[in-house]
């Protein structure tokens, strides 16, 4: 099967003379739920921005479904891009536009240049933010200001405003870094559920190996820009572990589940993806 | 507390053994202020022998012994807008004219003054470079001065007052205005470029809805001052009640001069009140 994204021998020098990825090459297939994991600087968040070119790399190439997104230039580049979504640590909304503006800003790919500043979106512009943001269980919330919503449902905006794109790529760049454990489990269940259920391709670093370990389906180690390893989570034994965190490193739990109580998100009455029949428990 | 260090055989930190004036950077500062002054002195040639403290006393007591018959007309030929009242109507339009022309040309010019938007490319980043020195050079010549010069283009009078204050203001706000663009989160904006939007949408979506507070607090801000500078502008012949005022002051009409005084003073006060009020509420 051909890949969806294909990496090749990708490097990238920032111009302070980091060498932030170092002759990186990866295939990525539809459906797959990647975790990228490595110590800080060790080229995750460059990597993620390499794939639809918010980092134009030194050299190498990025393909996405067989077009070369290193080539791309102006209006493709534009299309490639809204094929692919992202989502980020600090979320990124405009804080104090509403969620809903916020929602509906990820259909701007799709709109003229005029419409954007007309500002009237299209009925089903409004539907679909509507049906994005009941998946993420924010609807009530939909035209209240973006910063008045705790860490765990802005990330959920993050997300709704990722899938009004309808992309067939998710990029999340350490989306649950700033969360609390429990609000971590919320959010990475959503990734969890667009990945199954829309079939589609999850790419996501994260800090936390238990959290690489229960959600994702493969697991790439960057280490000073290069991968160090590629595999199933359940091959990351003690030995690899410390190849790719040093000798010093220990492993650190995060809660899941009954054995540890889950502590409820602040500002949710109760922890949405436990109220939500579309996400399976897991375990 | 040296002894702390002493005793446990480290070396004593100098911030506990140096003195208040120990410092010699400290002592050459302390000279070069009293030698910037003495020099002062001398060149200005500052000689209290000559003051009058009786005659000013005079004056001062006329100054508050108000003249009541400059708030209404006093012959045939004049109407409201020859008394003190209509006058300061004048004054204050001077400077909302004067704010609004300066916004219409500095708001555009504004973004292409911002280095987070015109960065990465040289012709762009030429663009801002040659914007923020325009800024410098015309926000260098006073209000007053460019007044002076233009009386001959406009004549006396209110034309030349608001061309005056509109030009100056320019150079202000717009170095105001790029200076609130360079201070957004950069964060919306990235997360809309993800989206696959052109760059005028992410300026459009991501930018603008941050900027609309900082704005108007600046443009408030401006218009305050521009009120207060429209009195003066009229000691040069730039229209308003500082005509009026320069006049009664050369004619030694103090009673007069002093109501027209303390019209500014209350006119001044409630702006500046008022402003403060409603950028308190802005941000």
């Amino acid at each position: 099967m051909a890949a969806l994204v294909s990496i090749r021998e990708l490097t990238k020098t920032y111009p302070t003379g980091t060498r932030a990825l170092d002759g990186v090459s990866l295939d990525f297939h539809k459906g797959e739920f990647v975790v990228l994991i490595g110590l800080s600087g060790s080229g995750k968040s460059t990597l993620l921005r390499c794939i639809n070119r918010l980092v134009d790399p030194t050299s190498g190439t990025v393909t996405f479904d067989g077009i070369d997104v290193t080539r791309a230039k102006g209006a493709e580049l534009r299309r490639i891009r809204r094929r692919i979504g992202m989502i980020f640590q600090q979320f990124n909304l405009v804080r104090r536009s509403s969620v809903f503006t916020n929602v509906l800003a990820g259909r701007l790919g799709y709109r003229t240049t005029w419409r954007t500043i007309a500002g009237r979106p299209s009925r089903d512009d409004v539907a679909l933010a509507f049906e994005n943001l009941g998946r993420v269980g924010i609807v009530e919330k939909a035209f209240g200001r973006a910063d008045a919503l705790s860490g765990g449902q802005q990330q959920r905006v993050g997300i709704a405003r990722a899938l009004m794109q309808r992309p067939e790529l998710m990029l999340a760049d350490e989306p649950v870094a700033s969360l609390d454990p429990a609000t971590s489990h919320s959010v990475m269940k959503y990734l969890e559920e667009i990945n199954k259920k829309d079939g589609i391709t999850v790419i996501c670093s994260l800090h936390f190996l238990s959290l690489a370990r229960r959600y994702g389906t493969r697991v790439i180690a960057l280490k000073a820009g290069k991968v160090a390893f590629d595999g199933r989570p359940a091959e990351i034994d003690d030995r690899r572990f410390k190849e790719i965190y040093g000798e010093d490193a220990v492993e650190v739990e995060i809660g899941l589940g009954p054995q540890a109580p889950v502590p409820v998100e602040a500002g949710d009455s109760v922890d949405a993806a436990a109220l939500d029949p579309r996400i399976p428990p897991d375990r | 507390m040296a002894e702390y260090f002493t005793a446990r055989g480290m070396p004593v930190p100098r911030e506990l053994t140096r003195g208040p004036l120990s410092d010699w950077r400290r002592n050459v500062t302390v000279i070069l202020t009293m030698a910037v002054l003495a020099i002062g002195f001398k060149i200005l040639d500052i000689d209290l022998s000559r003051s009058n403290p009786n005659y000013m006393g005079q004056v001062l007591l006329q100054l508050v012994q108000f003249d009541w018959s400059v708030m209404t007309p006093q012959s045939e030929f004049e109407t409201f807008w020859d008394t003190a009242g209509g006058l300061m109507i004048v004054t204050i339009f001077l400077g909302i004219m004067g704010t609004a022309f300066a916004l219409v040309v500095a708001l555009p010019l504004s973004f292409l003054g911002a280095r987070n938007i015109m960065a990465g490319n040289p012709i762009t980043n030429g663009i801002y470079v040659a914007v923020r020195l325009l800024f410098t050079i015309i926000r260098s010549i006073d209000v007053l001065i460019v007044c002076l010069i233009v009386l001959p283009l406009f004549g006396l009078g209110n034309a030349s007052g608001v061309f005056a204050l509109a030009f100056h203001n320019v150079g202000v706000m717009g170095k105001l205005y790029s200076e609130a663009i360079e201070g957004i989160d950069a964060g919306p904006a990235e997360a809309m470029t993800a989206t696959g939007a052109n760059r005028f949408q992410v300026i459009w979506a991501a930018i603008v809805p941050q900027l609309v507070n900082p704005f108007i607090s600046f443009t408030i801000y401006r218009l305050d001052t521009n009120v207060r500078l429209a009195n003066v502008i009229g000691l040069v012949g730039g229209g308003g009640i500082g005509v009026a005022l320069f006049q009664n002051i050369q004619l030694l009409r103090y009673h007069t001069a002093g109501t027209f005084i303390l019209l500014i003073v209350i006119t001044v006060a409630a702006m500046d009140f008022i402003s403060a009020q409603v950028r308190k509420r802005l941000v």
